[in-house]
């Protein structure tokens, strides 16, 4: 029988500070997560030193309730597995100094991690994956459509070229008066109103699978600017409904026509705006609709925002096939596939 | 007591494991690199050099800061993460303490940061026989400020650690016979850390150690300024 792998893992790429153990890339025996939100909610949006500052503030007491959680020692763990990229640089700096301490400390093999591959594997926790999968990973950061053909094999098919869905609700979201994160609220008032604007849907057209949403804010902000120009009161919940409406029809025209290339059994749905209801009834409904015979993953709610449970399941592959890193290691902010 | 000691607040870098007066090892660099590249394996060769294991370490010593805000952090990041992942003593002296030990016996040393703009860390410490008594806290001052509340020592006691050019032309203005340390003189020692350190407390608490920035940072500036205040009930870090 195989013997069980421990990975403590790390993650700190912006503003939640998170320490996990996990088992065998499958089971979480803990994930702590510090989330700064509060603080950042002071300023509208993240602010990198303040960033960077917290996370030196939380990170040991993260790694001791993460291991006191899992009932573990040193002596159980198998590796220490860290983000080292995409994110903000003073941010991903201290995950990273902290698993190159514990590694070094306690003699354990560190695994650098690319937090998108950690983000489409938080589907690991829900089902087993079968390869080739499609991975639609959308966050504040990004926004990708990812083929996964093998264990820790990623092919981008397409990518944003602006905006991250993420940040345009971030950004619609301040015209609305809805503080930082605005996703969830926005969320919640498309599922009352109504798709009355018809704002632009960038690209549905077109034949590749790239997304665009800058030109949906600036229609956005256009039409409320003007509103409020001409002092005409516009329905709030109705512009969210529209906005959201024409991201919906962007996602999943680039979704299904990724899927109609590269015909899979599972679409896993990740990062934080997979948190979003609007989104998840309506991929449900499109698998349906074309009597798809596909399994459509989304992680659980705590799995989709970053988290560092979903370092340790991508670190599980990359401890199997011997992908190890050393003391030198750095951030990448700009890391992709 | 064996101490590993390391400072990364400004361009150099300094590591050093100490026991009691003997320098076991000690390793400096003043190129520029990385210091979140190179801190760990100068570390681990440290303790190579010295012929010992992390876990024969009684004590770690870090420079606290103020300096560079990611140079400071990533020093206390693997200070902090070592002492509590290892269970051992953690003590941090500041940054500009461990440039006043670079002065003279008997000296009234002020340790020099440029902070741009004609502003700068520094303080004020008396040297005597192997101490350093900080005499004027660590703070970011004006020059001007500073060197009006200089005014009140004694000329001839004052010398001034880690001036850069621009920092040195506005001491010469007031001061022009300044005992101004040399810039290779002036670099931060890991061996004087440890030193520093041996007969330093340690923290008590070891979650809650975290750099002296001495400045806020320039959001949290201009939202007090705009007249927010903390609500006391607030914490802006949150488990979830
Ligand atoms: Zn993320």
């Amino acid at each position: 029988m195989k013997k069980d792998t421990l990975i403590l893992s790390f993650e700190s790429s912006c503003d939640e500070t998170s320490v996990a153990v996990i088992k065998n890339g499958k089971e979480i025996l803990s994930n702590i997560i510090a989330t700064q939100i509060k603080s950042h909610q002071r300023f509208g949006g993240v602010v990198p030193e303040v960033a960077s500052r917290h996370h030196v503030e939380e990170i040991t007491h993260c790694i001791e309730l993460a291991m006191d959680e899992a009932n573990v020692t040193y002596d159980d763990i198998d590796a220490v597995a860290v983000t080292y990229g995409p994110g903000l640089v003073g941010s991903l700096l201290i995950g990273i100094m902290a698993a190159k301490t514990v590694a070094f400390a306690h003699n354990l093999p560190l695994i650098k991690v690319n937090h998108l591959a950690g983000h489409i594997y938080s589907a690991n926790f829900v089902t087993d994956l079968q390869y080739p999968f499609m991975a639609l990973l959308v966050s504040g950061g990004h926004t990708e459509l990812v083929l996964v053909t093998a264990p820790g094999e990623f092919h981008t098919l397409g990518d944003t070229r602006d905006d991250a869905v993420g940040e345009a609700y971030d950004k619609i979201g301040r015209v609305l008066g809805i503080n930082y994160p605005a996703g969830k609220q926005v969320d919640q008032m498309a599922a009352v109103g109504n798709d009355v604007f018809d704002f632009p849907r960038a690209m549905v057209q077109e034949d590749n699978l790239d997304f665009s949403f800058s030109g949906l804010k600036s229609a956005f902000i256009n039409r409320v600017h003007h509103a409020d120009q001409v002092h005409e009161s516009l329905n709030k919940d109705d512009l969210a409904a529209s906005f959201q409406g024409a991201v919906l029809d962007i996602l999943s025209n680039k979704t299904f026509r990724a899927l109609k290339q590269h015909p899979v059994n599972q679409l896993v749905v990740a990062g934080g705006v997979a948190a979003n209801q609007g989104l998840r009834k309506r991929l449900k409904e499109e698998i349906e609709k074309r009597n798809l015979d596909m399994e459509l993953v989304f992680p659980p709610l705590r799995l989709c925002g970053d988290n560092a449970a979903m370092i340790g399941a991508i670190a599980q592959i990359q401890f199997d096939q011997g992908d190890f890193a050393d003391l030198s290691l750095n951030s990448d902010p700009s890391l992709d596939f | 007591m064996k101490i590993l000691a390391f400072d990364t607040s400004n361009k150099p870098l300094s590591v050093a494991v100490v026991e009691d007066d003997k320098v076991l090892a000690h390793i400096e660099s003043t190129e520029k690199k990385t210091h979140s590249v190179t801190l760990l394996p100068d570390i681990q060769s440290s303790l190579a050099d010295a012929n010992l294991s992390i876990d024969d370490i009684d004590r770690i010593a870090v420079a606290d800061g103020p300096g560079s805000y990611t140079g400071v952090r990533i020093a206390v990041t693997v200070a902090k993460t070592l002492a509590f992942t290892l269970n051992k003593p953690l003590v941090g002296i500041s940054s500009l303490q461990l440039l006043a030990a670079n002065g003279g016996d008997g000296k009234l040393c002020v340790p020099l940061m440029d902070a741009r703009n004609d502003n700068a860390y520094s303080g004020v410490y008396l040297n005597k026989q192997g101490e350093v008594v900080n005499i004027v806290e660590d703070q970011h001052i004006t020059m001007t400020k500073l060197l009006a509340l200089l005014q009140k020592y004694d000329e001839d006691k004052l010398e001034f650690i880690n001036a850069t050019q621009r920092l040195t032309d506005l001491i010469r203005e007031k001061y022009p016979d300044a005992e101004i340390m040399s810039e290779e003189d002036s670099l931060p020692d890991a061996t004087k850390l440890a030193k520093l350190a041996e007969a330093a407390e340690p923290v008590k608490d070891i979650d809650s150690f975290v750099p002296t920035y001495l400045r806020l940072t320039q959001a949290e500036h201009d939202w007090y300024e705009k007249g927010h205040k903390d609500d006391g009930n607030i914490s802006y870090v949150e488990e979830v």
